[in-house]
């Protein structure tokens, strides 16, 4: 368990990361909170040529209220996300979600777009966002660009961010004002702190009549990526969701996720679960909705 | 014999320093950083090897080409197995299997996913697994043998095919009627359990650190090592004389519980060390470690057939026990015997049909773990009890009551022949009942009930012997006529009065240190935070037979007992010299002898200590100068070869736990959580009230976890699937409750001050106490579970599925 060599620059700018990614054809990597990739190393599952340490970029960290969106910056800590009036204010599925992140001691370390990065299929803040239709912005030598998070997840552990390109920052929608929100993340792994053997991300918005204007259920664990359950969300949209709509949507998930099968849970266990922790999600957020 | 009639022995005695509540001597070189492992033994010029896993479960070495490796810079050597067997002799096993070679490195054939093919040696640990990517290893996969069951049938498949056979050991044991037993009992009923294959997982991995002194000739080794005969495995192995090796044991070793063996790790960098001739260090990773170093315990089927009257009194049991021991054997067979001193447990069970089966497998070798076997075969007679008052329709705990050995029956001997020396079950029961407000728990999972979740409470009752015995090696191999296991120690006083006791092993957490100066302090009525505690290396040390099998509370303080009498009857003999007085006369207070007639009359403990050592003239005559006493101490009990009927006392001591966990079950995910804890326990007089009590409550962490979290999975093809601790899941803080935890004493009537083990206690009761509340949760919805670890999707299946 230990790394194989790999040069290392500890970049000042993000001019200076996006070049040096540029340069890496697609053998430099991007370290930040390196809380999945610092084991990686070690364990040689990942052998970059080159390391690049974004750690020391002021402006990649920081989050923001700007026209109609929250901004979290890519190195954000999920800490300091955590705690952030901004988040719990705005983005309260974030927070219930981002509390599910490992431990205090890895959330000190470990960044938001960190997590969207390492893009795995059971991790929280990636299912989360997905539910909030967030989307990312990347950066390469030649340009920026913004990329709907419907449209980031390829599979586990990938993304559609390119080899030469940085993550910049995540913006999460504001909805609009007055309107009545729920949201709710339930996730069950066997201990606290591990990745999600399945979870649920909710998010509800209801009209002034008590009519749901928008509803989202992401689930997470149990397939290659985090998938929304659109067939559902269909469903709920328009009705004045109670637990009878939400249990003949429910089968709606089976149809959704192809899950896989391994020593922690057989696709069985996922494909069931996945349903009750979405009933649970749901049922929570339409509570939370209510006047 | 009753606690009144022991009190008035040993433990009643006003106690100073004993049982007390004390700073534990050890907490402080942790707490200021200050502790000396493997790893921060410097010595110059020091070398570092890396291990190749094999990526197969069995598969045929064709050809390995390490020639790139081998060029490759700052690299000093890479060493295949077909080289050292030509060197050094196998490891010896514990069972006599002559046809089974184990080798540090895989020769011609790899038996498990993570068995070691090659070794690298480079100036660091970088470069070693740099080498490591460069070798050539040519395998032709086989199918393996993965399943006990059919290992244990298997004619062609077979892990060792010179062997012959799957099989290691199948025995059959017969104590008592049996089958008249079973004819006249009201009822029977059979069932099936598992153990999964687990462990205790030591913060800090196997390490070892050797170097070969062309001077002296005297190979120095350096590991993070608890195991008996450890030296003289290394010295056969390599084919030394005993006395040309020295193991340091003055290294911490952080955290063991039985699984610290390191034999092929420390022959590896043994024989590296003497071919560089420089030190040569290997340190394991998790990765190795728990693939390919000693980390499984037992893996084992009981199935069980019980005999009972329609009152719910246990008769006899027919028990057939298959343990799945892996590639390499070692001593995990002897898992099946040693809980034959306790094949009853707490009940007074009449007669015992037991058969133990080891088979072979294509998985890591087994190695000891805490209990040495105890904790599973506790768990399958906990669920034994359970099933018959589920079968009879009683309450479990009053089922336990009607079989519990009653507190005057002791010293009460069990079919098997072990003696229990004493205890009082029923009051140490009822002592967990009203922690845990038994009546009211009731109540609260009648509740949660009522509102639809699946609550239980989980009751064991269950013992733990401490103290060893290598007398169940015999009952397996009547050819190991070993009926010595002892304790011994070394006590100086020094000139200036101060005195330093010398133990002959490592210490792995359990704090012997304290233990010893504690119970040196006791006898010589002497502060033990002024003792210093040395440990031996292995060519000074006296014999011992290192910290196993819940004995050193038990041996080294007996053996302390003896060194500080030896030490005190000195002491007395220079003063009645000097004071002229006879023996009798005198008494011993705090190290000052004085007349009892004439306190004025009296000699100080300086005055006594320059008379040892400086003043000859003022010596009783013949007794050398000097102020030291050895003591070595056999484990009482222990000596005898078992009778005509295999019954022999093997372990001396039984302590006795109650636990009463409370869980709850999310019905919808299958998830456990353990919600409280209550656990009653007696192992006699506690020396150190923290030590004990962080024994108990990290044990039933630890057994916690065997029962609901974790395993060492492989699937068909004997991949391994549990290497890290992603996938293999020790309970943290999160899933452990805030355990309620009370002290019973019932003191031994066979140590020095009526303590007994507690190192195994926690771990032996808490799988059985959890899978017995898992199953009183599920038990309104007419299911059970027997399978260890109780994983939440298996949980989940059985809910929603139904049985089968």
């Amino acid at each position: 368990m230990k790394a194989a060599k790999f040069d290392y620059i500890p970049a000042e700018s993000i001019d200076e990361v996006v070049a040096a990614l540029d340069r890496g054809n697609g053998e430099t990597i991007i370290i930040a909170g390196g809380q999945s990739l610092m084991p990686m190393l070690a364990m040689r599952l990942a052998t970059p040529a080159t390391v690049v340490d974004i750690n020391n970029i002021a402006q990649l960290s920081g989050i923001e209220v700007n026209e109609g969106e929250v901004v979290i910056k890519a190195c954000t800590r999920q800490a300091t996300a955590l705690a952030s009036p901004l988040v719990q204010a705005h983005l309260p599925l974030l927070a219930k979600a981002i509390g599910h992140v490992g431990h205090q001691q890895t959330r000190n370390r470990g960044t938001v777009g960190g997590s969207l990065c390492h893009a795995d299929p059971a991790s929280e803040i990636p299912l989360a966002a997905l539910a909030m239709d967030a989307h990312v912005g990347l950066r390469s030598v030649a340009g920026t660009r913004q990329l709907p998070l419907a449209d980031y997840f390829l599979g586990p552990m990938m993304t559609a961010r390119k080899d030469n390109e940085i993550l910049l920052s995540v913006h999460f929608p504001l909805g609009p004002d007055g309107a009545r929100t729920g949201t709710a993340f339930h996730e069950v792994s066997e201990r606290h702190g591990d990745f999600a053997v399945v979870a649920a991300a909710a998010h509800v918005q209801m009209d002034a009549n008590g009519h749901c204007s928008k509803a989202a259920l992401a689930i997470g664990g149990a397939d290659a990526v985090p998938r929304r359950i659109t067939g559902l969300e269909a469903r709920l949209l328009g009705t004045m969701i109670d637990r009878n709509i939400i249990a003949a949507a429910l089968p709606e998930i089976a149809n959704a996720i192809t899950p896989g099968d391994d020593q922690h849970a057989p696709s069985a266990y996922r494909r069931r679960v996945a349903s009750v922790l979405a009933e649970r999600a749901l049922l929570e957020a339409v509570a939370g909705a209510a006047p | 014999m009753t606690a009144a009639t022991l009190d008035a022995g040993g433990a009643g005695r006003n106690l100073h320093y004993v049982a007390q509540k004390r700073r534990v001597r050890e907490d402080r070189r942790f707490v200021a950083g200050t502790g000396k492992f493997v790893q921060d033994i410097a010595l110059p010029d020091t070398k570092h090897a890396a291990v190749l896993p094999s990526p197969y479960s069995r598969a045929r070495i064709l050809s390995i080409d390490s020639t790139a490796a081998a060029a490759l810079d700052g690299v000093h050597m890479v060493l295949t197995g077909q080289q050292m067997a030509e060197d050094c002799n196998p490891i010896r096993l514990g069972l006599k299997l002559p046809d089974i070679k184990w080798y540090p490195l895989a020769v011609d054939m790899t038996r498990y996913a993570g068995e070691w093919v090659a070794i690298v040696v480079a100036d660091n640990a970088y470069i070693a697994e740099d080498a490591l990517e460069l070798i050539q290893v040519d395998y032709e996969p086989l199918a393996p043998v993965i399943d006990p069951e059919q290992a244990f049938d298997e004619t062609d498949l077979l892990v060792h095919p010179d062997h012959g056979s799957n099989v290691l050991y199948h025995g059959n044991f017969l104590w008592g009627d049996v089958v008249g037993d079973f004819a006249a009992a009201d009822d029977s009923l059979t069932l099936r359990t598992r153990w999964g294959r687990s462990s205790t997982v030591p913060i800090e991995t196997f390490g070892a650190l050797a170097r070969w002194d062309e001077g002296t000739e005297i190979l120095d080794i350096w590991a993070s090592i608890q195991m008996p005969n450890f030296v003289e495995l290394l010295a056969t192995t390599l084919g030394y004389p005993l006395n040309n090796i020295r193991l340091h044991q003055d290294v911490d070793v952080g955290g063991s519980y039985g699984v610290k063996r390191g034999i092929k790790q420390s022959v590896l960098v043994g024989y590296l060390s003497r071919k560089l001739k420089r030190p040569v260090r290997l340190i394991e990773d998790r990765l190795v470690n728990m693939a390919g170093g000693d980390a499984h315990g037992p893996d084992r089927i009981f199935d069980t057939e019980a005999a009972f009257s329609r009152d719910g009194v246990i008769k006899s049991l027919k028990i057939r026990a298959l343990d799945d021991a892996g590639a390499y054997p070692g001593r995990a067979p002897f898992q099946l015997a040693k809980p034959i001193s306790a094949i009853v447990g707490p009940y007074t069970i009449n007669s015992v049909k037991y058969e133990a089966i080891s088979v072979a497998t294509n998985k890591t070798g087994q190695v000891p773990v805490r209990g040495f076997g105890q904790a599973p075969t506790n768990y399958m007679i906990e669920m034994t009890v359970d099933a018959v008052a589920r079968h009879l329709g009683l309450d479990r705990l009053e089922v336990r009551r009607r079989n519990l050995i009653p507190s005057d029956a002791f010293p009460y001997q069990i079919p098997s022949g072990s003696s229990y020396d004493s205890g009082d079950y029923q009051v140490v029961l009822q002592k967990g009942l009203d922690l845990a407000r038994y009546d009211e728990l009731l109540q609260r999972r009648d509740s949660a009930r009522a509102e639809g979740r699946l609550a239980g409470i989980g009751i064991a009752t269950c013992l733990e012997p401490g103290g060893g015995n290598n007398i169940f090696e015999y009952l397996m191999d009547p050819t190991a006529e070993i009926t010595t296991f002892m304790e011994a120690c070394e006590v100086k006083v020094d000139p200036q009065g101060k005195i330093t006791g010398m133990m002959g092993t490592t210490t792995s957490g359990q704090g012997h240190e304290t233990l010893f100066a504690t119970i040196l302090g006791e006898e010589l009525q002497i502060d033990p935070d002024e003792i210093r505690i040395v440990h031996a290396d292995s060519l000074t040390a006296l014999p011992t037979r290192s910290p196993v099998a819940s004995r050193m509370a038990i041996m080294l303080g007996g053996a302390a007992t003896g060194a500080a009498a030896k030490i005190k009857d000195r002491a007395m003999a220079i003063a009645a010299f000097n004071l002229e007085r006879p023996v009798e006369d005198l008494e011993y207070a705090g190290g000052t002898i004085s007349d009892r007639n004439d306190a004025s009359r009296k000699l100080t403990w300086a005055e006594i200590c320059f008379i040892a050592y400086r003043a000859y003239h003022k010596l009783p005559p013949g007794m050398e100068p000097g102020f030291h006493a050895q003591h070595v101490f056999q484990v009482p009990g222990g000596g005898q070869l078992p009778d005509a009927q295999n019954r022999v006392q093997i372990y001396p001591c039984f302590s006795f736990q109650a636990h009463i966990p409370y869980v709850e079950i999310d019905p919808g995910t299958g998830k456990v959580s353990v919600l409280d804890y209550a656990i009653a326990h007696d192992c006699g007089t506690v020396i150190n009230p923290d030590i004990v009590r962080g024994m108990v409550i990290g044990g039933l962490a630890h057994g916690i976890g065997a029962a609901l979290y974790e395993q060492f999975a492989y699937d068909e093809e004997g991949q391994f699937l549990s290497a890290s601790f992603a996938d293999y899941l020790m309970p943290s803080v999160h899933e452990i409750p805030d355990v309620k935890d009370v002290e019973h004493c019932t003191p031994s009537p066979l140590t020095s001050h009526g303590q007994k083990g507690s190192g195994e206690g926690g771990y032996l009761g808490a799988p059985a106490a959890i899978a017995s509340a898992v199953n009183d949760a599920l038990q309104p919805m007419g299911l059970s579970l027997s399978e260890l670890p109780m994983r939440m999707h298996k949980i989940e299946a059985l809910i929603n599925d139904g049985p089968g």
